[in-house]
């Protein structure tokens, strides 16, 4: 077991190292979302001001913005589009050898270099929200319990979304090229997920609609449970079934990978 | 047996599309697809410590048979059996028994030095810290870039970074190595020292190799036996000596008179043999039988001033096998 810690954690340590490599690349990444969240609070400024409204659906506009910004955060914590870039073109172009050849199970090496790679924008994002909780105190995190619900489901939203992710990128042995799939996820799972507007001010049928899909685990969950919109006694259910979806979502994965490989063609050199 | 392959055979499915634009769409909304066999039939068995050339022209099988050995590549037909393993079930305790380096593949980090790649294959791998760290003196000694394993891979040459990805390809002490393409692009220095490095590996770890290579010289120099391949089918399976004996069964005498004979004595010569004579010193291209008895026949009369028995260059002898292997085997 410790062997296997130390194989992840070093598959983990490279992929950080490499990501240090390019500061420029981590700088603009940190840039582009604060300019996201500068382009949010534009307009939902103009809505609020020319409709004069103070509040919609429950949120004020403080409230909104809170809950908007931590959305954004989130939703970029648990972004895989480097991740599945590579191991996309990776398939296609036969880089993947480099992976089957070796000791090192494919599913775990790419979730360790998708959290290494994230791992400078994990500190960037935790300071901003620290910078949160300090310009708006009681609005994130009211109670202590809060932060340990948001942690716990934000680790299940990052597996969660790779496990979608994987089940994508395995497609490749079959397709060869599914970048214009994962494009297609990434703006439905934009909106479904409440990445950029929040579920709660779509209508009640979509919402119970999303209740059932794991999309609403992504970012909604996390976010209600910082903010403490979602009630405690809620908490137990939906954790149930964030992590029954990952485990469906893990094993898709493991099913489309294990029949997928036997058509790889092994393609290059 | 270490390894045993029977009638091992892989098939790819394919699309067929004519040329431009109208083939593309035709293409697009009809997909004619067609098997190509890329191995047919293959039989091989080695021990264990033996070093084996896989020759064959481009698009003959080579890569393939070494990725299915490898268990990239899960097979058609038949069976490949390396100690006592599947390659393709890709079970952990095989795959830290085996490495691969392809040419024109690269398993480094591009953007960190190749050392953060050791250490990484390090953890992969489990190598214990002291056999990690003789290993790697071993290696980097041996193939001289102690210097570059701080510099970006991306920054090394074709050459060193090729030394790079063989160490960490072999940190582990693989008992099968294969190796395709392992020379492709290095000038002759860095060529033969990958040769020389490969018979010091085999003869220390007792390892296995597989060698497939465009360079005839590669395959002379490091293999004993040989599997050629042509079109994906087996053509032969033997000694590499002798197959270059049964594609051109001469061997070149280079004969230099210490004084030059008189010209009948070449004119009657000429009647029993073919040779060419420049100066003083008479070339003859012959079977070797044929070629013994005009050395008996010369040395009878002459006493040489230097002589010497040539093999054929093998480059030109597997080029012209390559043309028609059929007529040769």
């Amino acid at each position: 077991m410790q062997a296997i810690i130390k194989k992840y954690s070093a598959v983990l340590k490279i992929n950080w190292i490499q990501a240090l490599e390019y500061r420029a690349n981590a700088v603009v990444g940190v840039f582009a979302i604060l300019s996201g969240l500068f382009i949010e609070y534009q307009i939902w400024s103009l809505i609020f001001e020319s409709q004069s409204l103070t509040s919609v659906n429950g949120f004020e506009f403080r409230e909104l913005m809170i809950f908007i910004f931590l959305s954004i955060i989130v939703g970029q914590l648990k972004s895989s589009w480097h991740t599945s870039g590579e191991m996309i073109e990776g398939i296609r172009t036969g880089d993947i050898n480099k992976f089957l050849i070796r000791p090192i199970s494919y599913f775990w090496y790419h979730f360790m270099m998708f959290i290494g790679v994230n791992s400078l924008y994990y500190t960037v994002y935790s300071s901003l929200l620290v910078a949160l909780i300090i310009i708006f105190p009681g609005s994130i995190f009211p109670e202590i319990i809060n932060i340990f619900g948001f942690i716990l489901a934000l680790l299940i939203s990052i597996f969660l979304s790779y496990s979608i992710y994987y089940i994508m990128i395995c497609c490749a042995f079959w397709f060869g090229e599914v970048r214009s799939i994962v494009v297609a996820y990434n703006l439905t799972m934009l909106v479904l997920s409440g990445q950029y507007i929040p579920i709660r001010l779509f209508p009640e049928s979509i919402i119970e609609f999303l209740e059932i899909t794991p999309f609403i685990y992504l970012v909604d969950f996390p976010v209600s449970i910082a903010t403490g919109r979602m009630p405690t006694d809620m908490w137990l259910i939906n954790f149930i079934f964030s992590i029954g979806w990952c485990i469906i979502m893990w094993m898709i994965g493991i099913l489309v990978y294990n029949r997928g490989i036997k058509n790889y063609e092994a393609y290059g050199s | 047996m270490y390894i045993k392959i029977s009638n091992l055979t892989k098939s790819f499915k394919m699309f067929k599309r004519t040329a431009g634009l109208r083939g593309a769409l035709k293409s697009f909304f009809n997909r004619q697809y067609t098997n190509f066999f890329a191995l047919k039939q293959i039989n091989l068995e080695l021990e264990k410590g033996e070093i084996v050339g896989i020759l064959g022209e481009n698009g003959a099988g080579k890569t393939t048979l070494i990725k299915l050995m490898v268990g990239l590549l899960h097979p058609t037909e038949g069976d490949v059996v390396i100690n006592g393993y599947n390659p393709w079930k890709r079970n952990h305790e095989y795959l830290r028994g085996v490495t691969i380096v392809m040419g024109q593949k690269n398993q480094l980090w591009w953007d960190i030095p190749a050392s953060e790649s050791f250490l990484l294959n390090k953890h992969i791998y489990q190598i214990d810290d002291s056999i990690y760290e003789e290993t790697l003196n071993e290696l980097v000694d041996l193939l001289d870039v102690r210097d570059k394993l701080d510099v970006q891979v991306r920054r090394l040459s074709l050459g060193e970074r090729m030394k790079m990805e063989i160490i960490a390809a072999l940190l582990h002490r693989p008992s099968l190595v294969l190796l395709d393409e392992p020379t492709l692009g290095l000038d002759v220095i860095a060529q033969s020292k990958i040769r020389d490095f490969v018979k010091y590996y085999n003869k220390k770890y007792n390892a296995t190799f597989i060698i497939t290579s465009h360079y005839t010289k590669d395959i002379q120099e490091m293999c004993e036996r040989v599997l050629v391949l042509h079109n994906g089918e087996q053509m032969y399976d033997g000694k590499f000596s002798e197959l270059i004996r049964a594609i051109n069964p001469d061997r070149r005498l280079v004969f230099e008179f210490s004084t030059v004979p008189e010209k009948s004595y070449f004119n009657n010569l000429k009647n029993k043999f073919k040779f060419e004579l420049k100066d003083n010193i008479l070339t003859a291209q012959l079977h070797e039988s044929e070629l013994k008895n005009l050395l008996s026949t010369l040395l009878d009369e002459f006493s040489p001033q230097s002589m010497s028995f040539e093999d054929l260059p093998v480059e030109e002898t597997m080029k012209s096998f390559f043309q028609n292997p059929q007529d040769y085997l």
